[in-house]
């Protein structure tokens, strides 16, 4: 839409800085990685080698050898992260120049929450804590607080407008903390950041994305705009969220594992990335002039689920920002900085899923011409992620398949007379135990290095409630992700394959809530998973019991699924290892303010709404737009305020707001209730303020007998609402 | 003149009405203030029969309507008539817009918590009441700066051309082929 408003600025261009270094990084880093696939690969084909070779041998050598380097690559970030840690680095964003006497007086930030049919208490809550938390440092006036909504449901549209209210009063943070509500959902997320960007962008030098859930304390806000002061050439700081609140066993072994390892293995991403780093859709600060002028999504070509709109934008934006050579840099050494995960591991698939779709079509860009090939780095990893699932999978039929067929076939091992096994001297299950001990090594050895890392710092120590109860929460978290991988292998398996044939991911909210996964919805989620376990299992047995033995990691992990799934998701034994102090985290034995807050505050909510709130009628919302007179004012001054936005005055015209139409529909409403009315004509009327002016007046000016008995229950409700 | 005040006739009558659709009126009346949460009851009584004070004396000139509706009407003009000489503006033309208006600076000047005994009182009101009101005004968002976002070009190299073979007719067709030959081939290779 070409529009007189809209302003034009030449686009912000960055030379390239010299980054001599980057190669040799690189190069070390990756070479560490592929060396130690290259020898262990070396040792598992001198293993089938001894039996005699055969095609499906080839088929496992090289199943085993890319599945080995997604491993050991994992390990070296463990391995560089750790020695970075240990030795210190002057390579991170924090510390390159000091910032922290930097004036940001001249700066304008906003913090934008897009959210999406969410829990709004907690919504709202996580975002008065920041506010609360930003007024500390005396910088509040340098930002905005924008909630940004893509909610579809009519009556969370009415909340969010309501304690938004409740909440900038409040605050007395009129001015402050803004509320826009899109009209169509159009490009999702990153479309509503368009949105707003296109709107606002170009009063903000900064803007800062929040999750729904993300939490930021003051002074790391007011850190990173410090930060992109000093550096001029950075287009966006990532910070490191912390996993904070999880209450389920599941949540918290999660946040465990996110606390103690991600400062390790972020090091080790960092040595190599650098200023060619990454975005994780949130909790990180963008300079917006560059973001706006190149990071606009275009849509890919194709059908879906790989063509049209880009779902896992954040990589991509990052892989344009730094094309056009702004720096984007990880903070994972500045704290203060938290989300939260899902509580159980049906929620935690859930959302695998939906990034499962959105990397995989990652492999559409991977090869755009004027990437950095740091970002394809970037790109390739992700998508990665998903593909080892199924390519363990692979792997692990692969082997079975040759078991059995020696076995049914009748044919025997051939040993081979040229292998090196006989300067090992080791006997075929020797070397067999062998690389499955350097296998399990490599998983396993940037956990030990992340203890260490902890073992040398005394306060971090205690923030995990000592070595001892660390070490033990390693070795139970481990026990567990070798129960939790074969669930996620099968998942992410079916992930790939059902997109790979066509099918999209709706993209329904995320279900944080930490209520505990019913026995009857874990048997509906899993019993696949068990079924498979059992057969599978028995088959083992039957072919060889000897190499049953070997597959009961895996095997364990598909029979227990169920009892897995449902005990993992309870709080009460989240609240038990908490007792006995395991799985213990900083923000649990020393909370910031921040999040004792955010506890009490939704704690109050939690005493003070459950036990008032009754079933909610049917279209409650409008009864609520309409007849409470506060939050028909609040509703009819918002859709004033909308019409204002040309771009939304044109949509709104475009769906009927404003024609005679809805006088017709708004006389049927009253007389007949909101029932006889399409969903589509409700939101219509909901979305006219003249008409929700109009229809408040009647509803109350009309006697009984003209309106609909709907609205005389309603009105009762009302008026008799202890608010 | 006929009002609450005059004792009913010798019918049972008040101002034209019998008593139950009085009492539909106060109940109506009583809601909507209720609504807007004026919580002490002294004083909600009080306003109530204000309004029905004014209906009543209406009722007897418009025989063929319900107290009820006179008394709504009568409500409406009142908080509309107080809600234009608090904020100093005109009511006439302008009623729902003031009303709205009216309804969102009684909720952010706290009126339900901080100044219920000022509602609907004639002036003058205290001062801190007064600018309260008066500059209660809600913004969703700063002022506009308009911008339009476009997507530069994205050469997405061998993959659009893998993407732009799907077009050709048959390929998708051949390419199902391809695959079963390969998986007869691979199973041929992994038996022998």
């Amino acid at each position: 839409m070409n529009n007189p408003g809209i302003s034009e600025t030449p686009p912000l261009v960055v030379l390239p800085v010299p980054r001599a270094q980057r190669g040799q990084r690189l190069f070390l880093f990756y070479s560490s990685a592929v060396l130690l696939t290259g020898v262990v690969s070396w040792l598992f084909a001198d293993l089938l080698w001894r039996t005699g070779w055969s095609a499906s041998r080839t088929l496992l050598l090289a199943l085993f050898v890319v599945l080995f380097l997604f491993a050991a690559i994992g390990c070296m970030h463990g391995v560089y992260g750790f020695f970075l840690q240990i030795f210190g680095t002057r390579r991170r964003i924090t510390r390159l120049k000091d910032y922290r006497g930097q004036d940001i007086s001249g700066t304008s930030t906003a913090i934008v929450f897009p959210i999406y049919n969410e829990d709004i208490v907690r919504v709202y809550e996580g975002m008065r804590v920041t506010y609360e938390s930003l007024q500390k440092t005396g910088q509040l006036e340098r930002f905005d607080l924008f909630i940004l909504s893509d909610t579809t449901d009519p009556d969370k549209r009415v909340e969010e407008e309501r304690r938004w209210c409740d909440l900038i009063r409040e605050l007395d943070a009129l001015g402050r903390i803004y509320y826009r509500r899109r009209l169509s959902n159009e490009g999702r997320k990153s479309g509503n950041v368009r949105d707003f960007l296109n709107a606002w962008g170009r009063r903000y030098r900064y803007f800062m994305v929040c999750d729904a859930d993300s939490i930021m304390r003051g002074e790391t806000l007011v850190d990173l705009v410090k930060l992109m002061e000093v550096h001029p050439t950075v287009g966006l700081i990532q910070t490191v969220p912390a996993v904070v609140n999880a209450e389920s066993l599941f949540g918290r072994i999660q946040q465990f594992a996110n606390r103690l390892y991600a400062p390790v293995f972020i090091a080790g991403l960092n040595y190599w990335a650098r200023d060619l780093g990454n975005y994780w859709g949130h909790n990180a600060i963008i300079r917006t002039e560059p973001f706006m002028q190149y990071c606009d999504l275009p849509q890919l070509p194709g059908r879906k689920p790989f063509g049209g709109q880009i779902l896992s934008h954040d990589f991509v934006e990052a892989a344009l920002m730094v094309r056009e050579n702004w720096e984007a840099w990880f903070a994972y050494d500045l704290e203060g900085s938290y989300e939260e995960a899902p509580q159980a591991m049906i929620d935690n698939a859930q959302r695998e899923r939906r990034w499962c779709q959105g990397n995989l079509q990652h492999g559409l860009v991977l090869f755009a011409r004027g990437l950095r090939g740091v970002s394809r780095l970037h790109l390739m990893l992700g998508i990665c992620g998903y593909l080892a699932g199924p390519l363990w999978l692979a792997f692990l039929l692969t082997f079975n398949w040759i078991r059995w067929f020696h076995r049914y076939t009748g044919l025997s091992d051939i040993p081979a007379v040229h292998a090196f096994t006989p300067y090992l001297n080791l006997t075929g299950t020797a070397h067999a135990l062998l690389i499955f001990i350097i296998c399990m090594v490599v998983i396993m050895f940037p956990k030990f290095l992340a203890l260490i890392d902890l073992a040398q710092d005394w306060e971090r120590r205690r923030a995990f409630g000592g070595l001892y109860r660390a070490t033990i929460s390693v070795v139970a978290e481990t026990a567990f992700s070798t129960l939790h991988a074969p669930l996620l292998m099968l998942w992410h398996t079916r992930f790939v394959v059902t997109n790979l044939f066509g099918a999209s991911v709706g993209w329904g909210p995320q279900v944080r809530a930490a209520d505990g996964t019913t026995w009857a919805f874990a048997i509906q989620r899993h019993w696949g998973h068990t079924v498979i376990g059992v057969v599978w299992g028995a088959f083992m047995w039957s072919l060889e019991p000897s190499l049953f033995w070997w597959f009961t990691p895996v095997l364990a992990g598909l029979v227990l699924s169920i009892p897995l799934s449902v005990l993992t998701s309870r709080r009460s034994l989240g609240a038990r290892a908490r007792r006995f102090g395991l799985f213990l985290t900083p923000e649990e034995t020393g909370p910031p303010p921040e999040l004792v807050a955010l506890r009490s505050r939704l704690r109050v909510h939690e005493l003070t709404e459950d036990i008032t709130t009754s079933p909610r009628r049917p279209h409650a919302s409008l009864a609520e737009a309409v007849l409470d007179p506060y939050m028909n004012a609040v509703h009819v001054t918002l859709l004033f305020e909308r019409r204002l936005n040309p771009v939304y005055a044109e949509q709104l015209a475009a769906m009927g707001v404003g024609s005679p139409k809805i006088s017709v529909l708004a006389e049927k409403v009253l007389a007949e209730g909101p029932d006889k009315l399409t969903p589509e004509e409700r939101r219509l009327i909901m979305a006219d303020p003249a008409t929700m002016e109009w229809l408040h007046r009647q509803a109350w000016l009309r006697p009984d007998e003209s309106l609909a008995p709907w609205w005389k229950a309603m009105m009762r409700e009302f008026s008799q609402r202890e608010i | 003149m006929t009002g609450l005040g005059t004792l009913t006739d010798a019918s049972g009558r008040l101002a034209g009405r019998s008593l139950e659709e009085w009492n539909a009126a106060y109940e109506k009346v009583e809601n909507y203030f209720h609504a807007l949460r004026v919580r002490n009851k002294a004083l909600l009584g009080q306003l109530v029969l204000r309004v029905l004070e004014r209906a009543a004396r209406r009722a007897p000139a418009e025989p063929g309507r319900p107290a009820s509706l006179i008394a709504a009407e009568e409500m409406d003009h009142l908080v509309t008539e107080w809600f234009a000489e608090v904020l100093q503006v005109s009511p006439a033309g302008s009623d729902q817009t003031l009303s709205t208006r009216g309804r969102l600076a009684l909720l952010l000047a706290d009126m339900p918590g901080r100044w219920q005994d000022q509602f609907l009182r004639p002036g003058p009101w205290p001062d801190e009441f007064v600018s309260a009101m008066r500059e209660s005004f809600l913004r969703a968002g700063p002022d506009f700066q308009l911008s339009k976002m476009t997507p530069r070009p994205l050469d997405l190299g061998p993959i659009a051309t893998l993407t732009n073979l799907g077009r050709i007719p048959y390929v998708r067709m051949v390419l199902v082929w391809l695959l079963f030959g390969l998986m007869l081939a691979g199973i041929f290779w992994l038996t022998h």
